[in-house]
């Protein structure tokens, strides 16, 4: 029975991890975004 | 001009186009020939296996080769910018699609025509007594394929990959139909040849619900 | 911003009781004992994917009816959180299943029906990346949506009525029939619970498209400043 309890609990953290890691790249990729926005804000006030 | 008028005479054009050279038609059923008998190498082809694989191996064979098929019916037309010259047409989307999809039905069943009995005989499959009927379910079946291959033609003539893309969108959509198709056909193949009309409607309502969305988003497809 | 805060912090609450009521107040089930109480998350995922394919539905008819792009903004993102809880679901129901029947994967409606979901839709997120021009991929992928869609019903009837004919590898009485009260109640909030994560990191993921939507419009007022002033446009930052 406790061996059953291994992939109860591995999928418990296996669904948290796909949300968790999909929150990260999300994440990332809108701060990368943010800086080419201040980026491109800083060449339109200077040009 | 009425949708249907439209239509035949879009089908008049796709059906002269191919028949001047036939490479199309002509490449479908070498490679359908060639899917078949690549099975033949995966099992061995007694009456009784063949009865019980052989329903998936033919609809496979179709939805292979078609899928190929149907790549150029919106291909060919991105070469010389020919869909502008139809768009301009006072047809409805709907006609040029309607058109295409007719045409690559009939290409599609002339192709089957040549299959089935090619694969009854190499697999031993007795056929006497289902003709009808297994014609009724091959058509039904290609119906769908035909409607839902024209439509997503349409759709990936605009991507990149299109060979490739086409398939891929094409085969999850017609899991449905494969299943329908091939429990129909199997219990045709059957040594107590029966057909369950669950089978034929379920087959019946893919054709309808595709054809229906496939006339509704028309316009969207053929797009500028 | 106070508001998401204030939703981050209750959905992680409502997540964590959801948590403890699966692992510990839901009663024991007579076969599987523990392992069945993965059937709260899967069931979370299933009850997430399918409230994010239709906001998917209606965000392409949306596009499809105006041409606005908070539509297409929407459709992707639903989609591709869509596909995230479908992978949630696929995941849970390969661990249930290995100890529950003794096999990794088995093909029953719903399983095969997640299954070829979690294709379709991969594939239009493979369909959009690559039609370059924005207004048609948006219309493309939107009518590609929609046929996915109603694809979904007829996938599960045609594996409903095929597996029956042919007996399912292992008897399963189907978790509706016959639950117990506790076990509902539990069960009803583990979902509430995947949906509010699933609006979450939707909103996430439609700020991010609305982020580059932004980072296009002013790459394009860069470059027509550049154009008018004849100078060659510095090269922008390379897109993920």
């Amino acid at each position: 029975m406790m061996q059953n309890f291994h992939f109860l609990f591995a999928a418990w953290i296996a669904v948290w991890a796909v949300f968790f890691l999909y929150q990260m790249s999300i994440a990332s990729r809108a701060a990368r975004l943010r800086e080419e926005v201040e980026q491109l804000k800083q060449q339109i006030r200077e040009g | 001009m009425r949708t249907a008028r439209a239509a035949a005479i879009v089908l008049a054009k796709e059906l002269r186009l191919e028949f001047r050279t036939r490479e199309l038609l002509n490449a479908t059923i070498v490679f359908a020939l060639v899917v078949v008998v690549l099975f033949s190498f995966s099992f061995e082809p007694t009456s009784a296996e063949s009865r019980r694989l052989g329903p998936g191996l033919l609809w496979v064979a179709f939805l292979f080769s078609g899928s190929l098929m149907l790549h150029p019916s919106l291909g060919r037309e991105q070469v010389n910018q020919t869909l502008d010259a139809l768009r301009m047409a006072p047809i409805s989307s709907f006609a040029i699609v309607l058109g295409k999809t007719l045409a690559n039905f009939l290409f599609l069943c002339a192709a089957e025509a040549v299959l089935v009995p090619v694969f009854a005989v190499l697999y031993n499959v007795s056929l006497v007594g289902v003709w009808g009927r297994l014609t009724l379910v091959i058509v039904l079946g290609t119906v769908g394929l035909s409607v839902t291959g024209t439509v997503f033609s349409a759709i990936a003539a605009h991507a990149r990959m299109r060979e490739l893309l086409l398939p891929l969108l094409l085969l999850p959509i017609l899991t449905p139909l494969l299943i329908a198709a091939v429990e129909a056909t199997g219990s045709l193949f059957a040594v107590q040849a029966t057909l369950e009309r669950t089978w034929l409607a379920f087959l019946a309502g893919f054709d309808i619900v595709f054809l229906t969305a496939s006339w509704l988003l028309s316009d969207f497809l053929l797009e500028e | 911003m106070k508001a998401r805060i204030l939703i981050t912090m209750l959905t992680a609450a409502v997540v964590f009781f959801a948590g403890y009521a699966a692992l510990f107040i839901a009663p024991d089930e007579r076969t599987m004992h523990e392992i069945q109480r993965i059937f709260y998350f899967h069931l979370g995922c299933w009850t997430a994917m399918f409230t994010a394919l239709t906001i998917a539905f209606v965000a392409n008819i949306g596009w499809l009816v105006e041409h606005k792009p908070h539509w297409d903004w929407l459709s992707v993102s639903s989609v591709e959180v869509g596909v995230v809880c479908c992978t949630g679901g696929l995941i849970t129901g390969i661990l249930w299943g290995k100890p529950a029947w003794g096999i990794w994967w088995t093909w029953d409606a719903r399983l095969t029906t997640c299954f070829v979901l979690w294709l379709l839709y991969i594939s239009y997120l493979i369909l959009r990346g690559l039609i370059e021009e924005p207004g048609r991929r948006a219309t493309l992928s939107s009518v590609f949506g929609i046929f996915a869609f109603l694809d979904a019903p007829l996938v599960y009837v045609s594996n409903r009525l095929w597996r029956t004919q042919h007996p399912a590898p292992v008897l399963f009485g189907g978790p509706n029939s016959g639950l117990d009260p506790i076990m509902v109640k539990v069960l009803m909030i583990s979902m509430a619970a995947m949906v509010a994560v699933m609006v979450i990191v939707l909103a996430e993921r439609y700020r991010l498209e609305r982020l580059r939507h932004e980072v296009d419009e002013l790459r394009m007022v860069c470059q027509a400043r550049a154009a008018l002033s004849g100078d060659p446009a510095p090269s922008p930052a390379s897109r993920n």
